[in-house]
């Protein structure tokens, strides 16, 4: 090209520009352009894929290893897993909401912020024309999403692995009753789906951590570590207040379906624990994200 | 039509302030700059035009005063106070992992370039031949020198096509080079009517590029007004001298005192530094060699604007002080007399002289 500047102000003589009315302010379409944004960063580094590869690959392998060894009998349905595959669902559940999906929360959310930090992109980010409430919301749905298509793959993986790999066969209830086949495919579709609940808690923990600390390696660690904490915490020095009032008591919310009777009072519980503090954490990183300077870069 | 209102400066700033702790990074500071002009923020480092522009650009919160972009604010316009305006501060920083068109075009999704009906992907192709990147535009950031990062700051914020463009210190850690390519993409830019604000600790720079300057010196304001205007307040050139013997020469120089009132003589590392008018100098080197001391180098020293800038910038420095009023128009601090720091100084160079 010849002639560098074919558009735009700066080639108009000084009197077009002056003259010119002001910009007009794209003030519509801020969240979405940001969620793009976001969309596009996301997909272009490997972690996100690598991490959703996991969770669709890692299940099978897990239900085949366990097919041939000793059934894992202290664990909740441990015991069964060679009796029906949705036992080996559910003993993957179990596992996952102690490790997997709190590295799951930390692994999207904790980078998204952190990884502003560490790029220094943060004023790159934040001198176009979005607002920085605008580029917060976007960071949230995008981590929530990812955080979500992470379990959905992690369910079904686990699921049809283990009615693929050990059968669909009726599956012994925690009080000793028998669950049909159909009634416990969708009790075990049911267990997972309330798993969304506390990890979008985590997610929002994570999203605040990282937000406040700048740090990747904190961030991304931290969720963890928490979320392992408050494992303990409930398993061990937990009042009943306590345990109630930790998100990771809602990963258990879904032995009370498998009882007989039934009980639903730890799925309402562990839903309101978790939506206080999603919100709680949201606002504070939002409140905090909107109000700091930004000296770095 | 003379009732209609003038348009608003493309940045007005009072009393503005920020505090980092105790420090006051920017301290009560005013600032106009005028649409159509190349306004040069000159100070040392430390002086507070990052944390300025940092504001400017709403990435810093002001502590107190108020700051207007073409009459906008971001207490009251939020994200719109910057619909005019593109820039950088200090280095630009972009996503490594992404190619360097691919940053623009992320760039290009939060400005909304295809919502006002450009073509995105064309204008990311004019910017990137303007700044010369359009050969490497499509390895990733990650690989790219540090000049080629400046130059791809410069074409984001071109993208926007704005009417005032703000760059903090853009030839910082360019080789000359690049610093030559650099001074001449944004004298091109402002030709073409830009308003340019740029900030540097080199009053070169500045003198080369700038029509109006503000000199910053620990958050404060120390001089403002047109380039010209500065030149008025410059003192005379400095020549720095070596002799056969500068314990002699000073002595000689000190005792002729009367005779060379119009010279100012300070001890440097290890030279003799003159400053005055040229035949002045010629007389010192006359009277020198006549005292049986032999002028062995006479080298320009620092040149007269820069010489403004330290003794604005720098009040204890060995430039003579300045009695001198500023011409109407042009604002500068009030400063007190120093002694100069040499200490072997004679008499003549505490004289107290106009710079003219
Ligand atoms: N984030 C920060 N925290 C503490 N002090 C800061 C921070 N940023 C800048 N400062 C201080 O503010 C003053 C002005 O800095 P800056 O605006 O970067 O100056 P300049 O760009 O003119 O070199 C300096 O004394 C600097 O140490
Ligand atoms: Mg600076």
């Amino acid at each position: 090209m010849s002639a560098p500047l074919t558009s735009g102000a700066a080639q108009a003589p000084a009197t077009g520009v002056l003259a010119r009315a002001p910009r007009a302010v794209p003030t519509r379409g801020g969240f979405p352009a940001a969620l793009r944004a976001e969309a596009t960063k996301l997909t272009a580094q490997l972690r996100a894929k690598l991490l959703l590869a996991a969770c669709l690959v890692v299940p099978p392998v897990v239900v085949a290893g366990l097919a041939g060894q000793r059934p894992p009998s202290d664990t909740i349905y441990g015991r069964w897993v060679h009796e029906s595959g949705y036992a080996d669902s559910l003993l993957l559940l179990g596992f996952a909401a102690q490790w997997v999906l709190p590295l799951v929360a930390s692994l999207v959310a904790g980078d998204t912020f952190a990884g502003e930090e560490a790029h220094g992109t943060w004023k790159t980010l934040l001198t176009r024309s979005v607002s920085r409430s605008h580029v917060f919301w976007a960071k949230c749905v995008l981590s929530a999403v990812v955080s979500l298509l992470a379990l959905l793959l992690m369910a079904v993986s686990a699921t049809v692995a283990g009615m693929l790999l050990v059968g669909t066969q009726p599956l012994v209830g925690l009080s000793g009753q028998t669950v049909g086949s159909t009634a416990a495919l969708e009790l075990v579709a049911a267990s997972w789906a309330l798993a969304a609940a506390p990890l979008l808690a985590m997610t929002a923990i994570a999203l605040l951590l990282s937000a406040r600390v700048r740090n990747p390696a904190v961030g991304v660690v931290g969720p963890v570590v928490i979320g392992l904490l408050m494992t303990l915490l409930g398993a061990v020095g937990g009042t009943h207040l306590l345990r109630r009032a930790l998100p990771t008591t809602a990963f258990e919310s879904w032995h009370g379906l498998f009882a007989a009777p039934a009980f639903t009072g730890p799925v309402w519980q562990g839903l309101l624990t978790c939506a206080v503090w999603t919100v709680v954490c949201l606002l504070l990183a939002r409140v905090h994200l909107v109000r700091r300077d930004i000296t770095g870069g | 039509m003379t009732d209609a209102p003038a348009a608003p400066p493309a940045v007005r700033a009072r009393g503005l302030t920020k505090r980092f702790g105790q420090r006051a990074a920017v301290d009560d500071l005013d600032l106009d700059v005028a649409e159509g002009t190349v306004y040069g923020l000159l100070g040392p480092n430390g002086a507070g035009k990052t944390t300025f522009m940092r504001m400017l650009f709403g990435l810093v919160g002001a502590d107190a005063g108020t700051l207007e972009v073409f009459g906008r604010t971001w207490a009251h316009d939020g994200v719109a106070t910057l619909a005019p305006v593109a820039g950088f501060i200090e280095s630009p920083r972009f996503y490594p992992y992404l190619t360097g068109r691919a940053n623009l075009r992320l760039l290009a999704t939060l400005d909304r370039v295809d919502r006002r009906g450009d073509d995105a992907d064309a204008r990311i192709g004019g910017v990137l031949d303007t700044v010369d990147l359009l050969d490497r535009a499509d390895e990733k950031v990650s690989g790219y020198s540090y000049g080629m990062r400046q130059r791809l700051g410069v074409a984001a914020a071109l993208l926007r096509e704005p009417r005032l463009l703000v760059l903090d210190e853009p030839a910082n850690g360019l080789d000359p080079a690049g610093i030559r390519d650099m001074r001449a993409l944004v004298t091109r830019l402002a030709r073409s009517g830009l308003t340019v604000l740029l900030s540097s600790h080199d009053m070169d720079e500045v003198e080369q590029i700038c029509d109006h300057v503000t000199i910053m010196s620990k958050g404060r304001v120390a001089f403002t007004g047109s380039l010209h205007r500065l030149r008025a307040l410059a003192p005379a050139p400095t020549h720095l001298i070596t002799t056969s013997d500068d314990l002699a020469a000073l002595r000689v120089l000190s005792k002729a005192a009367s005779r060379l009132d119009d010279v100012s003589v300070t001890t440097t590392h290890g030279a003799l530094a003159l400053r005055g008018p040229q035949a002045a100098i010629d007389r010192c080197v006359i009277t020198l060699a006549d005292a049986g001391v032999a002028v062995r180098t006479l080298v320009p020293g620092t040149s007269p604007l820069e010489a403004v800038f330290f003794s604005l910038t720098e009040p204890e420095d060995v430039v003579p002080t300045h009695s001198h009023q500023p011409e109407p128009g042009a604002a500068m601090s009030t400063r007190t007399s120093t002694a100069p720091k040499a200490a072997g100084a004679p008499a003549a160079a505490a004289t107290s002289r106009s710079p003219r």
